[in-house]
């Protein structure tokens, strides 16, 4: 079946079996092997990607599901061939040893600051407990994503402080992504 | 590990998966969120021809009031969404602490509320692959006649799983299902059929579509108990759902249900008949009452956990939540 | 100009935090792991698993398999029928089994299809005959095995190998002791469940050689076994191990599937890729056993350890991989870390139909560790101390031997436990405590408290322990003479700089081109091998970082290493790559001596410079240009390392391994709470201080502490092989083989003590290994202080610690819980009804079989 979205920004049209998983789109049909399969059942996060700027699990998902949707992958965060701040604070803080979970745990970093720039410890630590790290402990990672926030905040006292533009536009569920300034808060009820 | 092949409908309408359903059914599964089939259609448990997408369906999702003042979700709603709503939040806080509870941040993000009370039933029997299941002769659940469980018995006890269950069966929630011969409203413990090879009580075509929450239940104080060896990714091996609200005229409403220890979430009946004894007494006794949700548990070797630790737990669930909500 | 000692100060890559050389590689996902490689006409391989634990294989037929659109062939242990394994004593396993599967899991056939999906469609299909055998999956039952369930014919009894050590008289020392506590410990299966699934991918090159790429730790022993299996001799061969995401052990083994690809591309005669699914990593296993162990220690009034009594018993699985060398070496580090004049050892490895053990982060040494330093704390309570001052007064004085013949030069454990004493607070809390009190009388107040007293029922303790590791094991498993490690590092005269553009030297920005080029066989698999190499050959050459590029891991380019095992990389490798500068060094030294005729030794390196004695001065490149020798484009230093005799041990029967050239050590506390209705552990803190001899990268060495405190923190807590009663592995998978979230993870607070090794490269030892044992131990000991229960079985998991608690409760007299005296009942641990896991009466605490 055909299935159309964009990944980092680009348009895809491709035409798959409909038993295709987003991880095997890609890795193998676009070679965007960055985003790693680490478990297969959702159980550790490695596939991690951003689906409408929302994380998502790459293994556990149908390709044709996310028809519509704007999906970024480890690939296409960085902005004019820079790392961004989180990537370069993982590598700075030793919250990359073998590397492996790092993709996935960048994305979910990067989808809980998208979302919230100033989360306590706490909430970071509940952001990435889908994601297993085999080697750090954890202890670096933690300081990872507070050392790229220092550096944001910084950045923001200084005045350079730039909108994440894949943060815009951030929706739940997987489906066509809205247009960009279509974002609201979610509706209140009753 | 890739998916076996299968058509993959994708409805705009519930009425169009509806439909697709009841002619599909017999060789086909619905997909929601996708958490529980897809790993589980990549160790083989199901090989469907066809799969219905809901993910499609507009309407299905969201969090509004009827016009009576109950609270209706669509069943495609996120169980993030569950958990982040402030509204629901306030009215239904143990909802929402059972939301919070499940696997892990991303999983919640993926999955739904219909997806989760419709959750396959558990067993570490059968949750493997194919050669998995070959090497013990397969399990009464599936390809095999023999339930490693209760080797005995012809039942199988592979345990429901789904955390969302217990807090709504503890609200009194209903859930709506969408057939060829249109809606029909019913109370949600008559979804399960309390076998665990076939947990839900669906008919042909049949869709959960809404959970519906009785504004008689909003407020009431929550307590959800959950044990699991880790605090995040983990399915619950022992845990429970209180709702509770003490009256103005000094009587007591509550319902306790419970889910990963039985076939089915179960609601302990005759608590509150209970909880009036107990709480004649100064201080509350509350040992009859634990020992009512304690005789409905059946914790059995579905897991690597010992099921006896889970019946202590269960117990000391009861005891917590009773506490807490009393206090 | 810059002063020379201003150079000097600014030189500091030794020492400086510094980021992982390949780190944006991993960031950016760009880094390319095994899996991630695809070449033209790739196909993919599906092994197929033997469902039965044991079974002699009558026959395979693959005919519906290869009728299948799109299978290309289907190989079996007929194609690669050459027996092989890590030690020269135990090739009994080969990579499709031909004649006998072994586990539930063992390797059977491959189907080789045009993609993944084809080949796994395949293997069903596939029809295998087996004849059933009966299979054992307790060590102590295999041991009492009918000839018919012996896994080899040439090992009866299904005992791999034994050894019996007696170092000293340990009966006539122990029958001396003032105190003396024996009991039976049980630590099951853990597995390494490094985050990437193994992955080969194998190339037949148009001229008859072969290409393989893998995610292993050690390219030289999958070198060699492939020249063996193949039949091809290594030059035919190249091996280039690409990004590896985790080894901690299970990719130090050649494993199933990287001999497999290489056997199904030359019958397919295309490219073959095999990557391992989650359930498959667990089947391939290759980590630590369970080992069953009974420890006896005996200690004077004053704390002096007299003697110590082992009998260990070691659950191997299925084939010998590295068997023996575990099992050695939980005896030979036992009494290696303290002044232990008396030990007897005795040491069993026993095969089981279960997936192989092999070697794991700590290998060998962390479940005896565990036992003995958890015995130290009965001991120390037994003679009214403090267990940190019973470990004081039991330290080693080096240089110094060990009963058992190892050498140690540098030994900061007693600086490790200063730190983290002083840093928890413990001599405080020890002194509000009353020495010896019933652990009713400890009201969980101590200094460090994480959190208020809101929970009657929540009791805080702390734990002390302490545990070390080789660097590097001095013996190569098969060969004496080996070389440890080769390194080149290689300088070319710079390009003509631009018009107009600065004279290279200062190569201070990230843009610089690289100076050197270090080539090394080491296996960087996250642990930093690579940045290591390029800080040390910066530093010896007064080069920046950034001026070093490394190339690693490739057989066709890059000198033989033996591989990234036994945390010998820093140790080994480093000091080959430190000579390998010196050499190249000395070359320009040479050159430039002759030049400005002055003396060679007074040349030095310094800020990308070239320094004479008398303020002649050239840029790197330049001197280097200057050093070439007529039409030559490039320098190479070479530099090796092989241990020292010295450090090689004793000449006894076992006595290869252990010896190191040098030891790391370590000490921790933890502060745990326990609650006690629901039995459910929470670890607060742990300290860990590390003696790595000298930190060379803090970043680096502080990672490597914490992950391995955090792994040993996973095996105390949540983690465990579990069994069925029919050897079925009830948790293949990260669902259920519960690895800690971040929400199950402490914070683990680092200490680096440096105590200069006098051979370590700038004074280094390992860092990645030694801290893993100690927090398990610590945790059990700090479980004892919170809640006065012994807990003899890790993980101590809330149903295990309930079991201890009730068990407690239902003692006679609750002061007398943990008597050290009584022995434990020495039931065997079996298969319990219809628990699928192991259950061992043993976990319970000593009077639960009274």
């Amino acid at each position: 079946m055909t299935t159309a979205f964009t990944v980092n920004g680009q348009p895809r049209r491709l035409e798959l079996d409909p038993a295709t998983l987003l991880l095997e789109v890609l890795r193998e049909h676009l070679r965007l092997t960055g985003t790693k399969c680490g478990c297969d059942d959702s159980s550790c996060g490695a596939c991690t990607v951003l689906v409408n700027g929302q994380p998502a699990l790459a293994c556990t998902l149908l390709a044709a599901v996310c028809d519509g949707a704007r999906i970024t992958t480890i690939e296409g965060i960085a902005a004019d061939g820079r790392l961004t701040a989180l990537q370069r604070a993982f590598g700075r803080m030793g919250g990359a040893q073998c590397g492996f979970c790092t993709p996935g745990m960048v994305m979910a970093a990067k989808a809980l600051l998208d979302d919230n720039p100033d989360p306590s410890d706490g909430e970071i630590q509940a952001a990435l407990s889908g994601n297993i790290c085999r080697c750090t402990g954890y202890v670096q990672i933690l300081a990872s994503v507070r050392a790229a926030l220092a550096e944001a905040a910084g950045a923001a006292a200084a005045g350079a402080a730039q909108p994440d533009a894949a943060a815009a536009g951030g929706r739940r569920g997987f489906g066509p992504a809205p247009p960009r300034q279509a974002t609201k808060p979610p509706a209140a009820h009753g | 590990m890739p998916l076996p092949a299968f058509q993959l409908h994708r409805p705009r309408e519930l009425a169009e998966a509806v439909a697709l359903w009841a002619e599909r059914g017999a060789a086909g599964k619905l997909l929601a969120g996708g958490t529980d089939l897809i790993p589980s259609l990549k160790q083989g448990l199901f090989a469907p021809d066809h799969l219905i997408d809901l993910g499609a369906i507009a309407g299905m999702t969201g969090i509004s009031r009827a016009a009576n003042g109950d609270w209706l979700i669509g069943a495609m709603t996120r169980i993030h969404e569950l958990a982040e709503d402030p509204t629901l939040g306030r009215e239904f806080p143990l909802l929402a602490a059972a939301a919070a509870q499940i696997a892990s941040p991303v999983l919640r993000r993926m999955g739904t509320l219909g997806g989760n009370l419709c959750l396959d039933t558990r067993c570490l029997w059968y949750n493997q692959s194919y050669l998995w299941r070959q090497s013990c002769g397969f399990c009464l659940k599936k390809d095999g006649s023999v339930c490693h469980v209760a080797p005995g018995g012809r039942r199988c006890w592979a345990a429901f799983s789904a955390d969302t269950a217990p807090a709504l069966l503890a609200l009194d929630a209903g859930v709506e299902l969408a057939g060829p011969a249109g809606a029909r409203w019913l109370p949600l413990a008559d979804l399960y059929s309390g076998a665990g090879d076939h947990p839900l009580r669906l008919g042909r075509g049949e869709i959960l579509s809404r959970v519906r929450l009785p504004a008689a239940a909003a407020g009431m104080r929550g307590s959800y108990q959950k044990f699991r060896i880790r605090n995040s990714i983990d399915y619950p091996l022992a845990a429970l759902a209180l709702a509770l609200r003490r009256e103005a005229t000094g009587g007591v409403t509550a319902r306790l249900a419970l889910t990963a220890l039985n076939p089915a979430p179960v609601l302990v009946a005759g608590l509150e008949r209970c909880l009036a004894a107990a709480l004649a007494a100064d201080p509350p006794d509350l040992t009859a009452a634990v020992q009512l949700v304690n005789r409905a548990a059946k914790p059995l070797s579905t897991s690597t956990v010992p099921s006896d630790y889970r019946r202590d737990m269960v117990q000391l669930q009861a005891r917590r939540a009773l506490e807490a909500c009393l206090a | 100009m810059a002063s020379r000692p201003q150079l000097e100060a600014a030189r500091a890559v030794i020492g400086a935090p510094t980021a992982m050389v390949d780190a944006p590689r991993k960031t950016s996902g760009a880094g390319a792991y095994t899996d991630d490689l695809a070449v033209p006409g790739m196909l993919h391989g599906k092994i197929l698993h033997s469902h039965l634990p044991h079974a002699r294989i009558r026959g395979v037929d693959a005919g519906a398999a290869l009728a299948l659109p799109g299978v290309r062939c289907v190989i079996t242990g007929a194609d690669a029928p050459t027996a092989y394994g890590v030690l020269p004593i135990g090739k009994d396993e080969c990579a499709l089994q031909p004649d006998k599967a072994r586990y539930i899991g063992d390797n059977i056939a491959c189907v080789v299809a045009e993609s993944e999906r084809i080949a796994a469609a395949a293997l069903p299909l596939i029809r295998v005959e087996y004849e059933p055998l009966p299979a054992y999956f307790d060590p102590e039952a295999a041991m009492a095995a009918p000839a018919a369930g012996w896994l080899h014919d040439h090992r009866p009894n299904n005992i791999e190998k034994e050894y019996h050590h007696v170092f000293g008289d340990p009966d006539a020392a122990m029958a001396r002791a003032a105190a003396v506590c024996r009991n039976r410990y049980v630590c099951p299966a853990v597995t390494h469940a490094a985050m990437e699934p193994h992955a080969t991918l194998a190339r037949f090159e148009p001229d008859g050689g072969l290409t393989v790429w893998s995610s292993t730790q050690v390219p030289y022993y999958l070198h060699k076994t492939l020249a063996r299996v193949l039949q091809m001799s290594m030059e035919r061969i190249r091996v280039i191990k690409p990004m590896v995401g985790g080894g901690f052990g299970g990719k130090s083994e050649v494993c199933p599937l990287e001999i497999v690809a290489a056997v199904a591309a030359r019958r397919a005669g295309a490219p073959v890729k095999i990557t391992y699914s989650r359930e498959e990593v667990f089947y391939a296993h290759r980590g630590r056993p369970l080992q069953i162990t009974v420890l006896e220690t005996g200690a004077a009034a004053d704390g002096k350890i007299l003697a110590v009594r082992a009998r260990v018993i070691q659950d191997g699985g299925a084939y010998c991989g590295y068997g023996p060398v575990t099992l050695l070496y939980s005896g030979a580090l036992l009494g290696a870390m303290y002044d232990i004049p008396n030990v007897r050892w005795d040491g069993y490895r026993v095969l089981t139909n279960k997936p192989a053990c092999g070697a794991m982060r700590g290998h060998g040494t962390v479940n005896t560790r565990f036992a003995f330093e958890a015995q130290l704390d009965e001991l120390a309570e037994r003679l009214g101390l403090d267990p940190a001052e019973l470990r004081r007064r039991n330290f080693l004085r080096p240089p110094c031997r060990t009963v058992n013949g190892l050498r140690v030069l540098s030994y900061g454990l007693p600086e490790c436990l200063e730190k983290v004493v002083a840093a928890s607070s413990w001599r405080e809390r020890r002194t509000a405590a009353a020495v010896g009190a019933p652990p009713a009388a400890n009201d969980g107040r101590g200094p460090q408290r994480a959190e208020p007293a809101s929970d009657p029922a929540r009791r805080h303790g702390w734990g002390v322990a302490c545990s070390h590791y080789v660097s590097g094991a001095a013996n190569a498993v098969d060969r004496a003479d080996a070389i440890h490690s080769t390194v080149y590092v290689e300088a070319a005269a710079p390009p003509p700089a631009p018009a107009g553009a600065a004279s290279g030297g200062g190569a201070e920005s990230d843009a610089a081109p690289p100076a050197v080029t270090v080539l090394t066989g080491t296996a960087e698999i996250g642990q930093g091998s690579d940045t290591m190499q390029a800080q040390i050959v910066a530093e010896a050459l007064g080069l920046p970082l950034a001026a070093v590029a490394v190339i690693a891991a490739d057989s066709a380019i890059t000198p033989m290493d033996l591989g990234s095992y036994s945390s010998r990389v820093t140790f080994m490798a480093g000091n080959a790559a430190l000579r390998a500068a010196q050499d190249l060094m000395r070359q320009i030294a040479a050159a430039l001596a002759r030049r400005w005729n002055c003396e060679a030794e007074g040349i030095r390196c310094l800020g990308g410079q070239v320094l004479g004695p008398s303020g002649q001065a050239l840029s790197f490149g330049a001197a280097v240009a200057a050093a070439l020798p007529p039409g030559a484009e490039r320098l190479r230093g070479v530099g090796t390392y092989s241990p020292p005799k010295e450090a090689q041990g004793g000449d006894f029967k076992g006595a290869g391994v252990g010896p190191s050239p040098a030891y790391s050590y370590s000490a921790q506390v933890a502060e745990v709470s326990v609650d006690e209705v629901s039995g459910q552990v929470t670890v607060h803190k742990i300290w860990a201080a590390h003696d790595c001899g000298r930190a060379l990268n803090p970043v680096a060495v502080e990672g490597q502490v914490i992950g391995s405190v955090w792994m040993g923190l996973g095996q105390a807590l949540s983690e465990e092989m579990a069994y069925t009663r029919g050897g079925q592995l009830a948790n293949p998978g990260l669902l259920d083989y519960r690895v800690p979230t971040i929400l199950d993870s402490p914070p683990i607070e680092a200490f680096i003590v440096e105590s200069l090794d006098p051979e370590g490269p700038f004074g280094a030892k390992e860092a990645g290994e030694g801290s893993l044992a100690a927090v398990i131990p610590a945790i059990a000991n700090a479980i004892y202080d919170a809640a006065g229960i012994r807990l003899y079985e890790p993980p101590f998991t809330p149903d295990r610690v309930l079991r201890a608690l009730k068990a407690r409760a239902a003692a006679p007299a609750p002061g007398q819980a943990a008597s050290a005296e009584q022995d434990q009942p020495e039931a065997k641990p079996g298969p319990a009804g219809g628990s699928p896991r192991p259950s061992h009466p043993a976990g319970a605490p000593p009077q639960a079989g009274k």
